[in-house]
């Protein structure tokens, strides 16, 4: 569903990130994602794909390369205030009840203390949280931590939310959950950057999936187009195929 | 929506703010009746066996340094623990991608040490006047004082709280280095008292210019010039938050 006329949702030309011990995770990456797509972003685990979230999220330091958020460079106001993480782990502040999580985290954003607790208390019965309003972070379960993770990274309204592996180790029902939400956000014309180990998800839920394997984009198509472009049945094939590895679909499907 | 980067500064002073008042018991009350049972013990009890030093009463003498203690540590062990925590448990990330300026965000989490600092420079103040008789020379000098007792240590809170690596790398630098340093800085004594070289090198301390600057808002007088005092306290204070700000704006150690 992408927005003709618009300035892509995210435009990243030769982006590099070498840490300091040497490790190069990510190395002359190049990727543009129209506004309103439904965007999946797949590889193996130390593919460079956090790397290249933390990169346009502003939370590692760029060795090179320019991002773009909506036509602003990442790191300027304008683009931070249009974008939503949601962390592969939850990274929650433990002082923090729900609630308070959800107010605060829309302050940093800008919000005003009205608009704020207003859309705090529409995201706690959207993700299901009413009966854990009051307790704080690391008194919840694992469900409701990734929850409230999402809630946060949706909470100031951002036109492009990140999802990195947003439903990694949650039960098959939330799971679905959470998959009718995303896919609502989308309708609803918000760009959605998804990285996933579910090779089932990326297939239902995109419109367009990048292979990254080695900080390299080495595969882009709709998962049709992969399909035919790899000669494989499924995206599980293509996957194997692009990364180089032998098929152990046991553990890249879990 | 358009970025409202002071807003967000107002949130963040406030989120350190609120974890300060969660846990009042261990951020205010602990070292507010730490510093009272110094006074009592060491002002009260044997203060009486103490002649009077620089014309004041030993209780009064050691007020202005036990306060000064206490804003120090707490304004240092404050934003120090709050920022590790935030940093090892990786939520300093939702601060760190929001629309707001390096400053603005240095300046937010640097807020929750003032405040706890300065509320419990305030009770002490508040009890220590009854207890003791300390009087308040130069107010304004006194509040100049605690503000730069604030914004130095809060700063270094900040720093500290970036580079450690373990909780025991926080409370090795309070343990082994600002609680030394003030003890020898005249809290407990005027070193004036002092034979050579103990005298001198109390001059290279600097937290002994802290000590006396504080001081001096409280008796009107400082083993120092008051001026001198001020000076290096606020160009310590300066550096010190040169050094933070340095941090947020490039990364450094805050950004893998």
């Amino acid at each position: 569903m992408a927005t003709a006329g618009l300035p892509p949702a995210l435009s990243i030309k030769g982006l590099a990130k070498r840490y300091d011990d040497g490790t190069v995770a990510v190395e002359r990456l190049d990727l543009e994602i129209p506004a309103g797509e439904f965007f999946g972003l797949l590889g193996p685990n130390g593919a460079g794909k956090t790397t290249l979230i933390n990169a346009v999220c502003n939370l590692i330091r760029v060795t090179e390369g320019e991002i773009l958020v909506f036509g602003h460079q990442a790191t300027s106001l304008e683009a931070r205030s249009l974008v939503g993480l949601a962390e592969q782990d939850p990274n929650l502040d433990r002082f923090l009840t729900v609630r308070e999580a959800l107010i605060y985290h829309g302050g940093y954003y800008g919000m005003t203390r009205g608009r704020s607790i207003e859309r705090a208390e529409r995201m706690i019965d959207v993700f299901d949280l009413r009966a854990k309003t009051n307790t704080r972070a690391p008194k919840l379960s694992g469900g409701m931590r990734r929850r409230l993770l999402l809630a946060r990274a949706l909470l100031h309204e951002p036109r492009l939310v990140i999802l990195d592996e947003p439903t990694a180790g949650v039960d098959i029902e939330l799971r679905r959950e959470l998959w009718r939400y995303i896919r609502r956000l989308h309708r609803e014309g918000t760009t959605i950057l998804l990285t996933t180990h579910y090779l089932e998800e990326a297939e239902a839920l995109c419109e367009d999936v990048a292979l990254i394997t080695g900080g390299r984009i080495v595969a882009r198509s709709d998962p049709e187009g992969l399909k035919r472009q790899f000669g494989a049945r499924s995206l599980e094939d293509v996957y194997l195929k692009a990364v180089g590895r032998e098929a152990e679909p046991e553990v890249l499907t879990r | 929506m358009r970025p409202q980067p002071w807003r967000g500064l107002g949130w963040l002073a406030a989120r350190e703010c609120l974890r300060v008042t969660k846990l009042w018991t261990q951020t205010m009350l602990a070292p507010v009746v730490g510093s009272i049972l110094f006074i009592l013990v060491f002002g009260l009890s044997l203060g009486s066996r103490i002649k009077q030093i620089e014309g004041f009463p030993y209780q009064e003498f050691i007020v202005p340094g036990l306060i000064a203690m206490a804003m120090a540590q707490a304004a240092y062990s404050n934003n120090s623990s709050s920022i590790f925590q935030a940093r090892s448990d990786r939520y300093i990330d939702d601060v760190l991608a929001a629309p707001m300026r390096p400053w603005q965000m240095n300046l937010g989490l640097a807020v929750g040490g003032a405040y706890r600092a300065l509320v419990i420079g305030a009770a002490l103040l508040v009890l220590a006047i009854p207890l003791t008789g300390v009087p308040v020379e130069h107010p304004l000098a006194l509040a100049a004082a605690a503000l730069l007792v604030v914004t130095l240590f809060g700063a270094l809170g900040v720093v500290v709280g970036i580079y450690a690596e373990t909780f025991d790398h926080h409370t090795f630098i309070n343990n082994i280095v600002i609680l030394p340093l003030t003890f020898v800085g005249g809290v407990f004594y005027s070193v004036t008292i002092l034979p050579a070289p103990w005298y001198e090198l109390s001059h290279a301390n600097p937290l002994f210019y802290m000590v006396n600057a504080l001081r001096f808002g409280f008796l009107g007088t400082s083993d120092a010039n008051a001026g001198l005092c001020f000076a290096v306290t606020a160009v310590i204070a300066l550096a010190v938050v040169a050094w933070s700000q340095y941090l947020f704006v490039t990364g450094h150690r805050l950004k893998p």
